[in-house]
């Protein structure tokens, strides 16, 4: 599994510098083409697409703080997703 | 335990029940059998007696040339009727003994069809499924998906082929579509292939919807095929919808989204329990951005999967519930495959779902001859054209019923609430709730709106 998800709170209006900056993230370990993707606008949450390494780093459940240099959630799984037809 | 017993009453009453001109009942033949409760509603069957074709051949055997005799004398009779479960040992030992006439009883199992597998032809034809819709009757009631934004997850829509198949005119919402980073390309214009079929699908019920193209499965990555995509794709896809939801004006909200994909291994998720696990986790974000664009107005329609029992996909791989992820999420209508003889077909997945347990929601009509999208000859087939069939059907609804006056949570309980049951009574893990009824959907509406006026 290349890259991995993680979950990060930002309060409006968001952006990936400043995720990356919150969470200490190179631009090597980021899918920057990805960017900072909302997941839930109500509740200032959004999602990036990092290494492995790095999502292993900064990630950990619920355990994200407005400061605490760590992601909402995550590592998250990123799978591949395929067509439901035709039957083989 | 159903039986069927097998007696060999007096030559007249057999030569009786042989003349189908002369009615005769089960308790003519059979009545005070000990512990066997007959079913008066099955006639007596006269079945003949195999004999051997030559003289000399042994009687018990039916590994020879036979001769099968319809003759009063050698003839026998079957009934039906049931044995108390737990009695069936004794009572089949003691029936021969208590009743000369007795020959036999065997086992009567219950029988289904064939069900419909990978590689049949079609079963009947999309316009069969325009009929089984209602689509003149959706039509007259204005419920022909105007206006509404039907969002088609998956390969890209190829919108003259789909003109040309349907003989009408489609419209592609340019300005609403979107590509993954890694995909380039025009909506409406991607090659034919599975995204095409669904926008047919999609059509049958809403032919005037807006089709807004998202060719997530094309996204290229390392090591994946032309025809799959990732999930994160989804999750930007998703994103996108959001921004289209929350740019309508509330009074006529609406957007339809179908998902005929699905993730067919554990191999590339977290094992279950894994906190990033997607699977088994409503707290992915997959499943969390689903969860919150339900909430904010959009209905969304994710194909059950093919990995049913009868015949189940190759590629299938969980063990067990193979309706994973979003495809079982609660705020989706997980739709399984029936054909359009009102049979499940073989490969559309059983529940419960992982996310949620009472998956699939509903069934709606696949296997048929549709857009040809998927070769010449070849039938729109498994869940995959299952699910856009019923989102053009809820995008029926949505062209008079928008999102503010009918939620999404209330639109996904009317088609539960209003699909023909089948198989057991009551919700199963086979057909869900049954099969989308759009008769039963336009009554509800009709009564819906009378009370609100």
């Amino acid at each position: 599994m290349a890259e991995v998800l993680i979950t990060v709170r930002l309060p409006a209006p968001a952006t990936l510098e400043a995720a990356m900056r919150r969470l200490g993230l190179t631009e090597d370990e980021v899918d920057t083409a990805y960017g900072l993707v909302p997941v839930d606008p109500d509740r200032n949450l959004y999602v990036l697409r990092v290494t492995e390494d790095a999502g292993r780093r900064v990630g950990g459940q619920g355990t994200g703080g407005a400061d605490s240099g760590r992601a909402d959630g995550g590592p998250y799984s990123d799978p591949p997703i395929e067509p439901y037809g035709p039957p083989r | 335990m159903r039986v069927l017993i097998q007696l060999r009453p007096s030559p007249d009453l057999v030569a009786a029940v042989a003349d189908r001109s002369v009615p005769s009942t089960a308790s003519d033949v059979a009545d005070g059998l000990p512990g066997v409760v007959l079913d008066q509603s099955y006639a007596p069957v006269a079945v003949p007696r195999p004999m051997p074709a030559s003289p000399g051949g042994d009687p018990l055997s039916l590994n020879q040339p036979l001769i099968f005799s319809m003759a009063p004398q050698d003839a026998s009779v079957v009934v039906r009727g049931e044995i108390a479960d737990d009695e069936v040992t004794s009572r089949i030992a003691l029936l021969p003994a208590t009743r000369r006439d007795v020959v036999a009883v065997y086992a009567d199992p219950a029988i289904e069809t064939t069900l419909t597998c990978a590689g049949d032809p079609a079963v009947g034809d999309w316009h069969d499924v325009e009929r089984l819709l209602r689509v003149p009757d959706l039509t007259s009631e204005g419920l022909d998906g105007s206006g509404v934004p039907l969002a088609v997850i998956d390969t890209g829509i190829n919108a003259a082929y789909v003109k040309a198949a349907r003989g009408h005119d489609v419209t592609v919402d340019h300005e609403r579509s979107w590509n993954p980073a890694s995909v380039s390309g025009t909506p409406g214009d991607f090659p034919v292939d599975h995204g095409t079929m669904c926008a047919f699908d999609a059509l049958i019920a809403a032919p005037k919807a807006s089709l807004v193209d998202v060719p997530v499965l094309l996204s290229r990555r390392q090591g994946g095929s032309t025809l799959d995509g990732l999930l994160s794709d989804a999750i930007a896809a998703y994103a996108h919808l959001r921004e289209i939801l929350d740019a309508q004006p509330a009074e006529s909200r609406a957007l339809v989204v179908t998902n005929s994909w699905g993730s067919f291994s554990p191999r590339w998720d977290f094992p279950p329990g894994h906190p990033g696990n997607y699977s088994d986790n409503p707290a992915h974000p997959f499943n969390l951005i689903v969860g919150s664009l339900a909430e904010a107005g959009a209905d969304i329609l994710f194909a059950a999967g093919n990995c049913g029992t009868q015949c189940r996909d190759s590629r299938c791989a969980f063990p067990d519930r193979p309706i994973v992820g979003a495809n079982s999420h609660p705020r989706a209508l997980s739709i399984g495959g029936i054909d359009t003889a009102g049979a499940r077909v073989g490969y559309s997945s059983q529940g419960p779902g992982r996310l949620t347990a009472r998956k699939p929601d509903v069934c709606a009509y696949t296997h048929f001859a549709g857009s040809g999208a998927l070769g010449d000859g070849e039938p729109d087939s498994g869940t995959s054209a299952a699910c856009p069939v019923a989102a053009g059907l809820v995008a029926a609804v949505r062209s008079r019923w928008p999102a503010t006056v009918l939620p999404p949570a209330q639109l996904r309980t009317l088609l539960r609430r209003t699909a023909d049951d089948r198989s057991a009574v009551g919700y199963d893990h086979d057909y869900g709730y049954g099969v989308v009824d759009a008769a039963g959907i336009i009554a509800a509406l009709r009564r819906r709106a009378a009370k609100a006026a």
